[in-house]
């Protein structure tokens, strides 16, 4: 009777029990984003450190990425368009794609696997090291110091990063297209701008938004919810990297399906 | 502190040029798609649009000036699009201007054109309709070239009917190619208008020459196209031997009419000149009128010696020398 009382019975499966109750957790922590977020103190010391660490330290490799991709992209499409013989559509397909999926997609999985990762570890490392605790008895909300801050720094600059992506990706591709097509940069441009839409840049600017919140509230999930023990602050580093470019491929497919409707209604 | 002054100078930075590039690419979109300028709409009927869709230009002259708004359906089955066109090129698209369905290049994105329109009519206001004239279908086309390869099959086939004869020596081209005395009489006959085709030019050349002499200075022609005084001269000469002929016109009228009147028997010139039977009387009157006269003559001669008129007669010969 006694050992009947020790093991709780799972409702579903214990693998399901364990999904769906990970899954409810997740949902409250994001609900108490949402509840504190709009109330003070708003710790903007701490943002503009993020604003930094998250934005501008990223910025060397999302453009060097970013200028990588415009050259390539550029050099592998081109065969498939000379053979139709509209190799001059070069700067209009590499806009269509950098703007509407490239730029956003590449900045925010950089960006998963570098401030992701950095955010899990640091704030699973927090956890392990009983700081957040320190913190609360400190009389420091912990939630708002570490993980409001850290969620609206990557918010805000993940849609930043991603027009320094598109602006180096589009260079990049100019440079292609210019010593292949011998296309001046004001006719590159007007062909480029030509092919995309107000649509398009603002579902890219909303898109980057909202991976830029999955990346950041992602990551502070992970780390505050790590398990205690060096091993835990990988497994959260680790698992903040791959859960979050998970939800920004969802996403991503998500976005797309709305805008399309919106695109065709 | 010093630090966090850095860092929050370097994410202004940082910001804000992210800002300027987003700002710059929408105003460089707008600026380039027309979307801040103020524009006017216009809408066409088509039976069918081709896979046009809502976003694509709307071209004028080779220029862009504008895009389609909207695709509606109309009426039973038919589509309207709704254009969104600049203010600019309002003055330059006449009420009788049409409006087409074009494509952008070869394999490029559906377009509208408006072309045509004539200064009479005037500019468009906003809301007109243009003529809708339906772009050039594809399938049709491929049905006529379809037609024209049947055609062609039956042309090859003909041919090669006729090159066979032609091969075999059949009919005149036949037997030219193939018969050697019939090709050496093509050949000469072919020589002779060689030659005449050589003595044309020859005597073309001559009337050249000829023309050419006559045209020169001082010549009747040339003073007849060139010297206006001649020329009034020459009219002057014309129009006077033109009164010349009305006057012998006139004159052989009469001698006409005249003419006829001797032929006619009604009147004494015409009865002497046509009666048989009259000409013989006047004869024997003639006749009768002779021997009176001879008969007179020696009546008067008898006179001449006899007493009463003997001294006038002398008288009258005396006056006579």
């Amino acid at each position: 009777m006694a050992e009947s009382n020790d093991v709780i019975k799972p409702v579903l499966t214990k693998k399901l029990d364990e999904f769906f109750s990970g899954l409810a957790k997740a949902f409250r922590f994001v609900k108490r984003f949402f509840q504190e977020v709009w109330f003070p103190p708003y710790e903007f010391r701490e943002i503009l450190r993020q604003c930094y660490e998250i934005g501008y330290r990223s910025l060397p490799l999302i453009s060097l990425t970013g200028f990588i991709i415009g050259i390539v992209f550029t050099n592998q499409s081109r065969p498939s368009l000379a053979e139709f013989g509209a190799a001059s559509w070069l700067p209009a397909l590499i806009s269509i794609a950098v703007v509407r999926a490239l730029g956003p997609l590449v900045t925010a999985l950089i960006a998963s696997g570098k401030v992701g990762s950095s955010i899990g570890a640091e704030i699973g490392s927090m956890n392990v090291t009983e700081q957040i605790d320190a913190m609360e008895v400190s009389a420091i909300n912990p939630f708002k110091y570490l993980v409001i801050t850290r969620t609206l720094a990557a918010t805000f600059m993940i849609p930043v990063l991603v027009m320094y992506t598109d602006f180096v990706a589009l260079m990049g591709s100019f440079l292609s297209v210019n010593a292949n097509e011998l296309v001046s940069m004001s006719t590159f441009f007007v062909q480029v701008f030509e092919a995309i839409s107000f649509l398009d840049i603002f579902s890219s600017v909303i898109k980057s938004l909202i991976f830029g919140f999955t990346i950041g509230i992602v990551g502070c999930y992970k780390g505050y919810n790590s398990s205690r023990g060096t091993e835990g602050v990988g497994q959260a580093a680790n698992s903040a990297v791959v859960m979050s470019m998970f939800l920004i491929f969802v996403e991503e497919l998500l976005i797309m399906q709305i805008v399309n409707a919106i695109r065709y209604a | 502190m010093r630090n966090d002054n850095k860092k929050s100078v370097i994410v202004g930075v940082f910001v804000l040029v992210g800002i300027i590039i987003f700002i710059a690419g929408i105003l460089t979109m707008g600026g380039q798609q027309k979307k801040f300028v103020k524009s006017i709409r216009l809408n066409a009927v088509f039976d069918d649009i081709g896979g046009l869709q809502t976003g694509n230009n709307v071209w004028f002259s080779g220029v862009k000036i504008g895009t389609v708004r909207k695709i509606n359906f109309y009426g039973e089955s038919q589509v309207e699009i709704v254009m969104s066109v600049e203010n600019e090129a309002q003055e330059y698209i006449r009420k009788d201007s049409k409006a087409t369905i074009g494509s952008d290049g070869l394999i490029g994105n559906k377009i509208i054109v408006i072309y045509g329109g004539t200064t009479q009519a005037p500019p468009v206001q906003d809301g007109d309709r243009l003529i809708a004239v339906m772009p050039l279908d594809t399938d049709k086309m491929m049905s006529t070239l379809q037609e024209n390869n049947k055609n062609l099959v039956t042309i090859t086939e003909n041919l090669k009917v006729l090159t066979t004869k032609i091969a075999e020596g059949k009919g005149m081209v036949g037997a030219v190619m193939t018969d050697s005395l019939l090709a050496e009489s093509f050949k000469n006959t072919m020589s002779a208008f060689e030659r005449a085709a050589v003595r044309s030019n020859v005597v073309i050349s001559d009337i050249n020459k000829i023309t050419t002499n006559l045209y020169k200075e001082g010549t009747l022609i040339y003073d007849l196209t060139n010297d206006k005084e001649t020329y009034q001269n020459l009219k002057s000469s014309v129009e006077g031997l033109q009164a010349t002929i009305e006057n012998t016109k006139e004159l052989s009228d009469g001698l006409k009419v005249t003419m006829d009147k001797l032929n006619d028997s009604d009147n004494a010139l015409g009865l002497m000149l046509n009666d048989a039977e009259f000409a013989e009387k006047l004869k024997s009157t003639m006749i009768n009128t002779d021997s009176a006269t001879m008969n007179l003559n020696k009546g008067l001669e008898a006179l001449e010696y006899t007493w009463p008129f003997r001294r006038g007669f002398k008288r009258m010969e005396k006056d006579n020398n």
